[in-house]
């Protein structure tokens, strides 16, 4: 199934599945997040890895590319859990689709459940859980 | 490994800073980054991403755990309310737990007013 450009959270059944997503965590894309977050540890350089967060972060951004969110919508829940280090410079592929709809008192709350497997691995190295309510209001036709 | 040797970690959060991380990520839904839309929404202000402040969690686990942190750790959590610019958040443990193989940890951010702004678990494998 084709996703049409900026698809709206808030439509998307149940068992939708994203089409894959693929990109690099380069090592200036990891620089910026680790400025933004004002993490200034060594352990990231000193083991090659990148923050999973920033991982996570890099892909829910992906996701953002083709997912349209109103603006009233609210991040409620995150889970994430690693599975592997995830290198500086790896190119990830994610694999994500609604796994639950919900609408009560006026929100339309939908988790995402998201994967990001390394190029050239068939083990995904994180897997995550996303919750984001959006006002039922503002569901259709986008926030204002 | 006890809580008394996690965190915590004290973070002051800007508008700069909000905006850097839109940046990065890719995430500029305006209620984080166009003040003027925000003060229209019932938050009546910017505010940080959820991802931004839980970021203060992440740091403070990899600061005590390293390598096990970056290769194994796992969280789960809610985001409670909004941080805003100009916001001291605080991430800190409340309690540690073994559990398996792992190390499970209450944690929570906080702003300057006591308020919880996140909390949830994280979890480590313990290592040797």
């Amino acid at each position: 199934m084709a996703t049409p450009a900026r698809t709206s959270l808030s439509d998307l059944a149940r068992g939708y599945r994203f089409p894959a997503i693929s990109f690099e965590l380069t090592d200036d894309y990891v620089s910026r997040y680790l400025d933004a977050v004002e993490d200034a540890s060594a352990v990231y350089r000193e083991r090659g890895l990148a923050p999973p967060l920033a991982a996570a972060a890099r892909g829910l951004g992906a996701l953002l590319e083709v997912l349209d969110l109103p603006d009233g919508a609210l991040h409620v829940g995150q889970e994430v859990a690693v599975r592997a280090g995830l290198p500086i410079g790896a190119t990830l592929t994610l694999a994500g689709r609604v796994a639950e709809r919900a609408e009560r008192a006026g929100l339309i709350i939908s988790v995402i459940e998201f994967e990001l497997t390394p190029a050239g691995s068939d083990a995904a190295a994180l897997t995550g859980r996303t919750t984001v309510a959006v006002p039922a209001r503002l569901a259709s036709g986008g926030g204002s | 490994m006890s809580a008394g040797r996690v965190g915590p970690v004290v973070k002051e959060l800007s508008q700069a800073q909000i905006e850097r991380y839109a940046d990065a990520t890719g995430d500029h839904n305006p209620i984080h980054v166009d003040e003027a839309f925000a003060q229209t929404t019932p938050l009546g202000g910017t505010v940080a991403h959820g991802m931004l402040v839980l970021a203060a969690i992440s740091e403070m686990m990899a600061a005590s755990f390293g390598e096990a942190w970056l290769t194994g750790g796992k969280l789960k959590v809610r985001f409670r309310g909004p941080a805003r610019p100009g916001d001291r958040i605080t991430a800190s443990v409340q309690e540690t737990a073994r559990q398996g193989a792992g190390l499970v940890y209450a944690v929570e951010c906080r702003n300057q007013r006591g308020e919880v702004l996140i909390n949830g678990t994280v979890e480590v494998p313990a290592g040797e």
